[in-house]
């Protein structure tokens, strides 16, 4: 896909300080799962799809998922964040070919 | 020195040099790659490769050993369709009822599906930062099945929750557990 690796990041439209909001990402990637081939064997292969998706506010880790082919194409995550003061989001993509997605966001109070 | 004719002899054989050369040099990394690839622990190339298949009881206690799951507590909501029409695109959304102060938070979310060949879907690592114990994605499944949400807290005690989804539409293409 040559939109591979497009990122969307949605914020609420007025955050609060302090206030708990919900994070939702979109990346656009295949998410390969595995194949078989006519015979019904496992067609061996590096399969490519996101490992590890890694969330960072100011420079601070809240949250790291762990995913697997078992999740969707063009996955979509929501997550939590406590916004205490204003700064920047990062979310981070690896995945299996060893290449790194990354969208990031400004969060105003 | 414009306009003095390069004699052919030499182009050729610095052409066929060159493409002996990168020839030698593709051959190296493919050898390379078929040697390590697979082999190497931690080879970026190793990581998308099929794991094993693994039955969900084998999967729960490699993951949290003899500790109870407390799926009686209703500490944990565990949103899913009751019947997927499209495997491939199941939306699940786990909240849990728990603090999350910096002494007590909920440090894990497992997804967890019994029939996938492999049952651990997604594992979300949270910091009391994140305010909430919540995460919600899109997943696959290959086949009706139970689907677990398990919660860990920070001291190791685990909750959980689990609903049954009937899935109509393989989620992987793959063959699913029986």
């Amino acid at each position: 896909m040559a939109d591979t690796g497009r990122v969307r990041i949605r914020l609420p439209s007025t955050i609060k300080p302090g206030e708990v909001i919900r994070v939702r990402s979109l990346i656009i990637h295949p998410m390969e799962t595995v194949q078989r081939d006519k015979q019904g064997n496992l067609v061996w292969k590096n399969y490519n799809f996101i490992h590890t998706v890694t969330v960072t506010y100011n420079g601070k880790e809240v949250m790291r998922g762990e995913t697997t082919q078992a999740v969707s194409q063009n996955p979509i995550f929501t997550f939590p964040l406590k916004v205490d003061r204003p700064g920047k989001l990062t979310i981070t993509f690896l995945d299996t070919t060893g290449k790194s997605y990354e969208g990031t966001a400004e969060i105003k109070l | 020195m414009a306009g003095e004719p390069v004699e052919k002899k030499d182009w050729l054989s610095r052409r066929a040099f060159l493409r002996c050369l990168g020839a030698a040099l593709a051959l190296t990394a493919a050898a390379k790659e078929f040697l390590f690839g697979a082999e190497a622990p931690g080879q970026a190339a190793s990581l998308g490769l099929p794991l094993p298949e693994e039955r969900v009881e084998a999967t729960l206690k490699r993951l949290f050993g003899n500790r109870p799951l407390n799926q009686d507590e209703g500490k944990v909501k565990l949103e899913l369709p009751l019947i997927a029409e499209d495997g491939g695109n199941v939306a699940v959304t786990v909240e849990a009822d728990l603090p999350m102060t910096p002494a007590t938070y909920v440090s894990n979310i497992y997804i967890i599906s019994d029939k996938n060949r492999r049952p651990m879907i997604a594992k979300f690592s949270l910091t009391p930062e994140a305010g909430k114990a919540y995460i919600a994605t899109n997943i696959r499944l290959a086949a009706t099945t139970d689907v677990r949400a398990v919660v860990e807290m920070n001291d190791g005690i685990l909750y959980a929750a689990s609903k049954h989804v009937r899935v109509t539409i393989s989620g992987c293409g793959d063959v699913p557990q029986s």
